[in-house]
C-alpha cells in the first residue's frame, strides 16, 4: 500500500513551516507527521496492489471483469477550489469503463448496488450492457478514453450512506465530506488508486492532524505545497515541503513546475512572478426557466465582466450529463439564428439516450451526455464587428431540453433532478503530450476524451450562493414533472371503454336502424 | 354581390388559392430567415434530412423519426440542391398538390354532383381557400399531398377508370396506410354501376343462389380494381424493401403497429394508453385498449361502406375517414385534413347546411371541444400542470363524443338522402 497526502495551502501568506513537523521514533517505525492549523485543500491518494485488495470493499473478481474502470463521484455541495484541484464533473456518480475482452457479458450494475447500496435514491441500472452509453470516439486508433460511460445522480447523503464511504472514512481518518472522490483501476497497472479531495479543513481552524505509517511495508508521502506563479502559460508551479514518512527526519523543501491538462482559470495579473496566483472570480449559475412545462430550458448565467477568453485559442464549452427523464433534440441545433438567439455556437457531441419520442420507462440507458460550444461576449462581438460590448451585466446561455413521459404515479408530479453541467474554456496546449506526467493529472471525466491530446481545460467554477434558508444552494436543480395521477385515474379504464362501446353501439343503430320514420317523410311532403 | 361574382370565376378562385399559398410561403421564408421561431414544420426538416441522406447514397431511415415511404424523400429530392429556392421546392410541391386537389374537387362537384359553377367553386373553396389547409402545406407537411392522391382516386372511381383507381389506391395505401378503408366502399359501390345491366336484372339475381350472388359480386370492374391496387401496392413495397430492407418495413409499417402513443393527443384512448403502458400504472390485466382497432375498423372498413357506399360514395368516404380518425388510438390536428378533403362533396344539400342550427351547433361543438382540449394541453405542456386526469381525459372524451355525434348526423343524413334519391327515382319511373 502506498499513500500520498498533499495539502495545498489556501492562505500562503499566513503559512509558516513551523506549522508542520516530523516526530521520529526508534527505527523509523511509527514516525508521525503533524500539522497544526494549516488552511489547505487536501488530497489523499491510496494505491493498493491487487494482492492488497482484501483491505478494500472492492472484490478482485469485480475488477477482473474490466480492462479499465474509473469511478468519479462529485459532491452536489458548492466548494471553493484550489489549484491543482480545479477540474470538475457534474455532481453525482460517474463510471467510465471498458470491459475486459476475456469476460463474458460482464455486468456492472450488481457491483454498483453492492458498493453504493442505494438507500436513498434508486439507481437506474438494469445491466451495464444496456444502461451504459458509448463514448463517441475521436479516433479508434489513438483513443485514450474508455468505451463506456455510466452515470447516476448520487447526492452527498447517498454517498455518506454507502458502504464504500465507511471504508474511505476508516482509511483517511476524515469525517468531513469530500469534494470529489476518484477510484481508478486498469488491468495493465494491476493496481487500484483511491483519491479523495477536500476543498478545506473540516473546521475554520485549519487542518490539525497527525499522519503515521499504518504498517511495515507501506509508504506514506506527504506534501505541503502552495501554488506559485509561473510565466509559462501552460505550466503550473508548486513550492513547499515533501516528507517520506519513516525515511525523512524533517520536511524537505521542494519546487516543481509541470504542464497541466486542467489549468486553473486565473486573474490576468497572476502571471506576474511576484504575486501569488489568484483564481478568476468568474463563476456560473444554472437555472431552469419556470414554469418548466414539458420543455424546460436550462440557462447558464455568467457575469460578462470576467467572461473573456484567457487565451486567443480558448473556446467556452459546457458538458451536460442528463438523466434519461430529459433529452436533447439534436436537430434543433442546426439553425444559426436559433443558436445565436441562445448564445450557443454548436452542439459538438451527443451520446446516449437521444430517442425523441420514447417515454422514460422504455429507455434502457441512464441518459445522455452532450458537449456544447458556447458563444461568449467577445466571440459574438468579433462576429458582428460591433463596438466592444458592455462589460457589465450577465451573459445568459440557454439550452432547450425536453421531458420524457414518466410513469404514472399516485401523485400528480414526480420530481427529477438535473445536475449542474460543467463549464470550461478549451484551449490549445502545445505540451499536451506531457500532461500525464503531472502528479495531479486527472483524466476520464467524459469530456476530455472528446478533444485531441493537445488540449487543456480551464474550468469555470459554479457560484456558491446561499438560498433563502442561508444554506448553500446545491448544484442540482429539481423540477416537478407532471405525470398521470393514478389516484384520480380509477375511472379512466372503464370510462373510456364504456364511452367507446356506447358510441359504437349508437353508430350501429344510426347505420342499420330504421331511417327517418314518419317525421322525416312528413317533412319531405311539406317541403314538396 | 362582389363575393358572388368572385365565386363565378374559376380563374379568380384558383389564382386566389395560388396567391394565398405563395404569400404564406414567402411569409414563411421571411420568418425562417429572421426569427429563431420557425414557420417551417419540424416534419419538413425530417423529410429534407431524409432526402439528403438519399443524396449521399444512404437510407432515408438514417434520419430519426422518418416514418414514411422512401418515395416521399425521393419526391422532394430537389430540396437537397443548394439554395433556399430548392430547399423550399418541397413546400411548393405540397402547395401545388393542394391546388390540384382543389381543382379536382371542383371538377368532381361539377361532373358528378352536377353543381352549377358558382356552388361548385364555393364548396371547393372549403379546401382551396382554407387557411388551415394552405398553412399545413406551406409549412411543409405532407398531409396535403395525400389530398391529391385520394381526390384523384375518387375521381378515377367516379369516372370508372378502374385500373387508374387501383394504381392510385395501391399507391395511397403504400404512402399512408389508412386509405385501405376506401377499398371496401369502392368495391361495394361498384355494383351500382354494373355497365349495361338493367335494374330488374339485379333484382332477379338477389333471389338467386349464393353462388350466383357471389358470381355477380365478382364483376370486371372489381377485378380490375383489386388486381391493379394489389399489384401496385406489392410492387412498391417489394421495390422499397429490395432497396432499403428491413428499416423500410420497420419504420413505415411496423412502427405504426407497435407505437405506444403515450403522448397527449386528441384520441379518447390516450389517457388509457399512458396509464396501461406505464409501469405501475394500471392493475388491470384486460388490456382492453388492445382491442381499440376493432370498433375502428368495423366502422370505417366494414359497416359504413356496407350501409352507405351504394347511396353516395364521396359521403361514405367522408364518414369512413371521420370514423377512422375519431376512433384512432392517436389523433392530432393534421389528421383532420384527412376528412376535410371530403367535406365539399357531402355538404351541398346536407342537413348541416339546410338547418342553420344543426350546422352551427356541430361546428361550434367541434371547435369548443378542440379548444377545451387545447387549453388543458397548454396547461400541461407549457405550465407543467398535471392535467392528465381529469382535465385532458374528460376533454378528449368530450371531443370524441362531439365527433361521434357529428358522424352520426353525417351517416343518418347520407342514408336519408340516399333513400330519398331512390324514392325520387321510383317516382320518375
Amino acid at each position: 500500500m502506498k499513500q500520498r497526502i498533499t495539502y495545498v495551502v489556501t492562505e500562503p501568506e499566513s503559512f509558516t513551516p513551523e506549522q508542520i513537523s516530523v516526530q521520529k521514533r526508534k527505527n523509523g517505525n511509527g514516525d508521525t507527521f503533524t500539522l497544526k492549523g494549516v488552511h489547505a485543500a487536501k488530497e489523499h491518494r491510496i494505491t493498493l496492489g491487487l494482492d492488497e485488495l482484501s483491505q478494500a470493499p472492492i472484490n478482485i473478481e469485480v475488477l477482473k471483469k474490466w480492462h479499465e474502470l474509473h469511478i468519479r463521484w462529485a459532491s452536489d455541495f458548492p466548494d471553493s477550489v484550489t489549484a491543482p484541484f480545479t477540474s470538475r464533473v457534474s455532481p453525482g456518480l460517474h463510471i467510465f469503463f471498458t470491459p475486459s475482452t476475456e469476460a463474458k457479458n460482464p455486468d456492472l450494475c450488481r457491483d454498483i448496488r453492492s458498493l453504493f447500496s442505494d438507500t436513498y435514491s434508486p439507481i437506474k441500472c438494469t445491466t451495464s450492457h444496456e444502461t451504459a452509453i458509448k463514448i463517441p470516439m475521436l479516433s479508434e486508433r489513438f483513443s485514450m478514453s474508455t468505451a463506456l460511460q455510466y452515470y447516476s445522480p448520487f447526492s452527498e447523503d447517498d454517498w455518506d450512506a454507502s458502504k464504500i464511504a465507511e471504508w474511505f472514512q476508516n482509511m483517511t481518518g476524515a469525517d468531513s465530506s469530500a469534494s470529489y472522490i476518484d477510484i481508478d483501476y486498469d488491468a495493465i497497472s494491476q493496481a487500484v488508486i483511491f483519491t479523495v479531495v477536500w476543498s478545506h479543513a473540516p473546521n475554520k481552524k485549519g487542518w490539525t492532524e497527525s499522519v503515521y505509517v499504518p504498517e511495515d511495508e507501506s509508504t506514506v508521502e506527504i506534501g505541503v505545497l502552495s501554488h506559485e506563479p509561473n510565466t509559462d502559460p501552460e505550466d503550473v508551479q508548486f513550492g513547499g515541503f515533501l516528507t517520506m514518512l519513516g525515511r525523512d527526519d524533517k520536511p524537505k523543501p521542494t519546487r516543481f513546475q509541470t504542464p497541466t491538462r486542467h489549468y486553473p482559470l486565473l486573474t490576468p495579473e497572476s502571471f506576474n512572478p511576484n504575486t501569488t496566483p489568484k483564481l478568476s472570480p468568474l463563476t456560473y449559475t444554472t437555472s431552469i426557466n419556470r414554469p418548466t412545462g414539458l420543455h424546460p430550458t436550462l440557462t447558464l448565467t455568467l457575469p460578462s465582466e470576467h467572461l473573456t477568453a484567457p487565451d486567443p485559442t480558448c473556446k467556452l464549452h459546457t458538458y451536460l450529463t442528463l438523466p434519461s427523464a430529459l433529452f436533447i433534440d439534436k436537430y434543433q441545433f442546426s439553425d444559426p439564428l436559433f443558436l445565436t438567439s441562445k448564445n450557443l455556437i454548436a452542439l459538438r457531441s451527443i451520446a446516449g439516450a437521444t430517442d425523441l419520442e420514447a417515454p422514460d420507462w422504455v429507455v434502457p440507458q441512464w441518459g445522455s451526455a452532450s458537449l456544447f460550444e458556447l458563444a461568449s461576449p467577445s466571440s459574438s462581438a468579433a462576429d458582428t464587428e460591433a463596438s466592444a460590448p458592455p462589460s457589465s451585466g450577465d451573459w445568459n446561455v440557454s439550452i432547450p431540453l425536453h421531458l420524457r413521459y414518466l410513469p404514472a404515479s399516485p401523485t400528480p408530479h414526480t420530481p427529477i433532478s438535473i445536475p449542474w453541467p460543467v463549464v470550461f474554456w478549451v484551449c490549445r496546449a502545445d505540451e499536451g503530450e506531457k500532461h500525464s506526467l503531472n502528479p495531479f493529472d486527472r483524466k476520464h471525466l467524459g469530456y476530455e476524451a472528446l478533444f485531441g491530446p493537445k488540449t487543456r481545460f480551464m474550468h469555470v467554477q459554479p457560484a456558491r450562493e446561499r438560498g433563502a434558508d442561508e444554506e448553500y444552494k446545491r448544484l442540482v436543480e429539481t423540477i416537478d414533472v407532471p405525470v398521470l395521477d393514478t389516484q384520480k385515474a380509477g375511472m379512466v379504464e372503464m370510462g373510456t371503454v364504456g364511452v367507446v362501446v356506447l358510441a359504437f353501439l349508437g353508430l350501429c343503430w344510426v347505420l342499420f336502424g330504421k331511417v327517418g320514420g314518419k317525421e322525416a317523410a312528413d317533412k319531405m311532403k311539406k317541403k314538396q | 354581390m362582389a363575393l358572388s361574382s368572385f365565386f363565378r370565376s374559376p380563374p379568380l378562385v384558383f389564382t386566389t388559392a395560388t396567391l394565398l399559398r405563395a404569400i404564406f410561403l414567402l411569409y414563411g421564408l421571411r420568418q425562417d430567415a429572421n426569427s429563431p421561431m420557425k414557420y417551417t414544420d419540424i416534419d419538413y426538416f425530417v423529410f429534407t434530412d431524409a432526402a439528403r441522406f438519399i443524396s449521399y447514397g444512404q437510407s432515408p431511415y438514417a434520419r430519426d423519426t422518418y416514418r414514411y415511404t422512401p418515395l416521399l424523400a425521393w419526391m422532394i429530392y430537389p430540396t437537397t440542391w443548394l439554395g433556399t429556392f430548392w430547399f423550399s421546392s418541397g413546400k411548393i410541391l405540397f402547395a401545388v398538390g393542394d391546388v390540384v386537389a382543389g381543382w379536382m374537387m371542383y371538377r368532381i362537384l361539377r361532373e358528378y354532383k352536377s353543381l352549377e359553377k358558382e356552388r361548385a367553386l364555393k364548396f371547393a373553396s372549403i379546401w382551396l381557400l382554407n387557411p388551415m389547409v394552405a398553412t399545413i402545406s406551406t409549412r411543409g407537411s405532407s398531409e396535403g399531398l395525400l389530398g391529391v392522391f385520394v381526390t384523384a382516386l375518387l375521381w378515377a372511381v367516379l369516372a370508372k377508370k378502374m385500373v387508374l383507381a387501383g394504381l392510385l389506391l395501391g399507391f395511397a395505401v403504400h404512402f399512408k396506410i389508412y386509405p385501405f378503408i376506401y377499398a371496401a366502399s369502392i368495391v361495394w359501390w361498384l355494383d351500382e354501376m354494373k355497365t349495361g345491366r338493367a335494374e330488374s336484372d339485379v333484382k332477379s339475381r338477389v333471389q338467386g343462389s349464393t353462388l350466383d350472388q357471389l358470381l355477380a359480386f365478382i364483376n370486371l370492374q372489381r377485378i380490375k380494381l383489386a388486381v391493379a391496387s394489389i399489384v401496385t401496392f406489392a410492387i412498391l413495397n417489394a421495390g422499397m424493401y429490395q432497396i432499403y430492407g428491413w428499416p423500410f418495413l420497420e419504420h413505415s409499417y411496423f412502427y405504426h403497429l407497435s407505437r405506444i402513443d403515450h403522448r397527449h393527443n386528441f384520441s379518447p384512448y390516450n389517457t388509457l394508453l399512458y396509464l396501461n403502458s406505464s409501469p405501475g400504472g394500471s392493475q388491470s390485466t384486460f388490456e382492453l385498449e388492445r382491442l381499440a382497432f376493432v370498433p375502428q375498423l368495423l366502422l370505417s372498413a366494414v359497416m359504413i361502406p356496407l350501409a352507405l357506399a351504394k347511396k353516395d360514395l364521396p359521403s361514405t368516404m367522408l364518414a369512413q375517414t371521420f370514423a377512422f380518425v375519431t376512433f384512432n388510438k392517436v389523433c392530432t390536428s393534421q389528421y383532420f385534413l384527412w376528412y376535410m378533403m371530403f367535406l365539399p362533396y357531402y355538404l351541398p344539400g346536407s342537413i348541416l347546411l339546410r338547418s342553420r342550427t344543426a350546422g352551427l351547433a356541430a361546428l361550434a361543438a367541434w371547435i369548443v371541444g378542440q379548444a377545451t382540449w387545447l387549453q388543458q394541453g397548454f396547461q400541461l405542456e407549457f405550465n407543467g400542470h398535471s392535467t392528465f386526469v381529469p382535465g385532458l381525459w374528460l376533454s378528449s372524451i368530450a371531443f370524441f363524443v362531439v365527433n361521434v355525434g357529428i358522424l352520426g348526423v353525417i351517416i343518418h343524413d347520407t342514408r336519408l338522402r340516399g333513400e330519398r334519391a331512390v324514392t325520387a327515382k321510383k317516382k320518375k319511373l
